[in-house]
């Protein structure tokens, strides 16, 4: 039987439950890739349902149409130019008002659409009533009521989707008219834009034309150039005579038609008693309460995840090393077995035995936070503090991540708007201790030396990082963006979406790291098997003997550290013999080992991540930097601490 | 009376009158922002996300709270809780009655 194909993207604002209703939808059956060329998301997946499979494509969430960020390009390209069966409007009743905004913009590209008028039970709860009957006879589209997070109403959401689709459903969407002045001249330009035979309805060219976006100009400008000269003429005009930029005018014009129809279908009733949530939010966000919470809260994540993360990655380690005799007497010890065995092998358990027992709760830990609105919080308290080096309070959620690893750390710079910042951002985080490091502070310092010793090197890398941050925010050009975000309210995150974010990261860490870590980890054990290892430890003595006072065998470790930072630790172990560190290395030594490995460069799989997202030439000079720094820390700290007499 | 949004007190609201984005705040709290303000395009850009997230002109919003240390402020705009950070919002002012 061959199935009738279908498309419909969902589009909306960002925390409006997309997501949510993307998962419910598809379930099982998804695919996260990047949109062509971009480093956009583009999350896609199908569904079955009255006999038609279904392609169901869940767009970025953004507050417009605009060509100002990547996320609205590729948006507007993809509604305007691909050209799905139906788009499904997805707005957050609690936010009508604000949410229209987007309609309005959906409206004017001409697509077929439908609204899913979600989180209803949360407006409920805020005291909004809207009356969807008239809402859906203002806007002239269906309006369909639900709570996806409870399933509620999606089943009337496809099925009116259908409807609309097999025309049994005739949509009559309302006309977005402007101001007289503006209208005039609207349609003007949409006569000639007629003729020009662009991607986009005619209308909508002309209203973004005198909105002055870029992109629409250089397209109208390569089919006839006459428009964009008589647009530029008509713009002067409106802004002559009424003193305000022609897009400011065209913007406060939209958001009073939303302004209307909202007025029209909602009734605002505030509870007398403030809700759970409103509560929670006073005393997350309060202005003296709202830090100690703030660090005790994320403490309290930190050490659940490694007291749990300890026990399970020890168990998982006698489970793959009960391996190794089987593999042994499979493979024989002789030089081919030591390289799939140690080089391939160990490499995959050791990449297993990080991201499993420590990555993964720590992203589902992230994400629950992300999910009940306490992240916006964290940014919110936290801007001013970001602001210092150059970032927003946005930062502090990459930053956040990288104390897991500093792979997905760097691929989540691009939450942030500017390339600079994405910059300035993943910079930071990569000076972050991730999993790996951490393993290597406590098991090295916290254990031989004392706690408050690994304590305060957690302190003092705070401190690098801030007045890194602080430099490099001052050397690199470009201006910094204002933090500009939606609070979302609190609520309960759901699990569901909160899985499969925790899941993709990790398959995304799993595609970017791990095929590194094999391939190096095989290339050091060749090297180890061919005996350089004492010749480059014998080049390297000079900066780690001399300068560093360590062990010359530790450049060897070092060099493994590339591969994964705490193959230090595990390397320093093997080459001395003993793990118990005390009876080879004086305090002071343990200390400036840790601190290298603390700050010298981020692992293969991170500089892949920085590659990926900066190219060659930005990760090279992170690279070069971090090593450099690292040793010149090292090295000032072991003459410091001599001096002291610690 | 004529104010930045960063004067207004919590729970005070007001009406957009203009937004200043390629000037200088009235005050010295946006000093670190002021130097980098100059590029025309990144002028345009902050403006039309203001604009997306519903301030324009003649717009009412509500200050609910800032954060402390001279953070970002809260606010309340067509419905919609909005963090701005405190450089931005001395740059938008509102219409008070007093």
């Amino acid at each position: 039987m061959t199935q009738k194909k279908l498309v419909i993207a969902l589009a909306g604002n960002a925390n409006v439950g997309k997501s949510v209703i993307f998962n419910y939808l598809t379930g099982l059956h998804q695919h996260i890739g990047n949109w062509p060329g971009k480093t956009v998301e583009r999350a896609e997946g199908t569904l079955h349902f009255k006999g038609y499979m279904i392609d169901v494509l869940d767009l970025p969430g953004i507050y417009s149409l605009s060509t100002f960020s990547i996320e609205e390009l590729v948006s507007r390209e993809y509604i305007a130019v691909e050209r799905p069966d139906l788009v499904i409007n997805v707005v957050d009743a609690s936010v009508l008002e604000r949410n229209l905004l987007f309609t309005l913009q959906l409206i004017e590209l001409e697509t077929p659409m439908i609204i899913a008028l979600n989180q209803m039970d949360m407006a409920e709860r805020k005291g909004v009533e809207i009356d969807v009957e008239k809402l859906e006879n203002i806007l002239g589209i269906p309006v369909v009521p639900t709570v996806a997070i409870k399933g509620k109403g999606l089943f009337e959401l496809l099925k009116e989707a259908l409807d609309v689709i097999e025309g049994r459903v005739k949509t009559k969407p309302m006309e977005v008219r402007y101001g007289k002045e503006i209208e005039e001249r609207i349609k003007k330009i949409a006569r000639m834009v007629e003729k020009a035979k662009l991607r986009y309805p005619p209308r909508y060219v002309a209203v973004k034309l005198l909105e002055g976006d870029e992109e629409i100009k250089r397209e109208v400008n390569k089919a006839d150039p006459q428009i964009v000269a008589t647009t530029e003429n008509l713009t002067r005009e409106v802004e002559a005579a009424h003193g305000h930029a022609c897009t400011t005018l065209i913007a406060s014009e939209r958001c009073e038609i939303a302004g209307c129809i909202t007025r029209e279908t909602q009734r605002f009733v505030p509870p007398i008693k403030p809700t759970m949530e409103e509560r929670m939010d006073a005393i997350t966000t309060h202005r003296i309460l709202g830090y100690p919470i703030m660090i005790i809260s994320l403490l309290a994540v930190f050490y659940s995840i490694f007291t749990v993360g300890d026990y399970a990655a020890g168990l998982l380690e006698e489970l793959f090393y009960g391996w190794k005799p089987i593999f042994e007497s499979l493979l024989g010890v002789g030089v081919a077995g030591k390289l799939i065995w140690g080089g391939i092998l160990e490499g995959f358990i050791a990449g297993i035995l990080v991201a499993l027992p420590y990555i993964a709760p720590f992203y589902f830990m992230l994400y629950v936070l992300e999910d009940s609105g306490y992240l916006s919080r964290i940014a919110f308290l936290m801007d001013n503090v970001m602001h210092k080096i150059g970032l927003h309070g946005k930062a502090f959620i990459p930053l956040m991540l990288g104390y897991g690893c500093n792979v997905p750390a760097c691929l989540g710079c691009r939450i942030m708007e500017t390339e600079r910042e994405r910059f300035l951002a993943a910079f930071a985080t990569t000076l972050i201790p991730c999993a790996a490091r951490t393993v290597i502070i406590f098991g090295l310092v916290g254990e031989f030396i004392g706690i408050q010793w690994a304590l305060m090197l957690y302190l003092i890398n705070l401190l690098v990082i801030f007045v890194l941050g602080r430099l490099a925010f001052k050397i690199l050009p470009g201006e910094p963006t204002a933090l500009i975000m939606e609070m979302p309210d609190y609520r309960m995150p759901h699990l569901k979406t909160v899985l499969k974010e925790t899941w993709f990261r990790l398959e995304e860490l799993i595609k970017v790291a791990f095929p590194l870590i094999i391939v190096s980890s095989l290339a050091v054990k060749l090297l180890e098997v061919t005996g350089i290892l004492g010749p480059i430890a014998a080049i390297l003595s000079p900066i780690t003997v001399t300068w560093l006072g360590l062990p010359a065998i530790a450049g060897v470790t070092l060099i493994f550290g590339v591969l994964r930072k705490e193959l230090t630790l595990i390397m320093l172990a093997t080459l001395l013999g003993t793990t118990d560190f005390a009876q080879v290395l004086t305090p002071i030594q343990m200390v400036v080992f840790t601190l290298v490995t603390m700050f010298y460069i981020p692992c293969i799989a991170t500089i892949a991540a920085l590659i990926k997202e900066f190219g060659w030439r930005r990760a090279l000079i992170i690279t070069v930097f971090e090593i450099a720094f690292a040793i010149f820390t090292g090295g000032m700290a072991l003459r410091l601490l001599t001096m002291l007499g610690i | 009376m004529e104010l930045p949004l960063t004067a207004l007190k919590n729970g005070e609201s007001g009406i957009i009158t203009s937004i200043n984005i390629g000037g200088e705040g009235r005050h010295g709290m946006g000093r670190q922002f002021k130097h980098h303000m100059g590029s025309r395009y990144h002028t345009m850009r902050l403006e039309k996300r203001l604009m997306d997230m519903g301030l324009t002109l003649g717009t009412k919003v509500t200050v609910l709270r800032s954060a402390p240390f001279h953070g970002p402020l809260e606010v309340n705009a067509r419905g919609a809780r909005l963090i701005l950070g405190r450089g931005m919002a001395e740059r938008i002012f509102v219409r008070v009655e007093r």
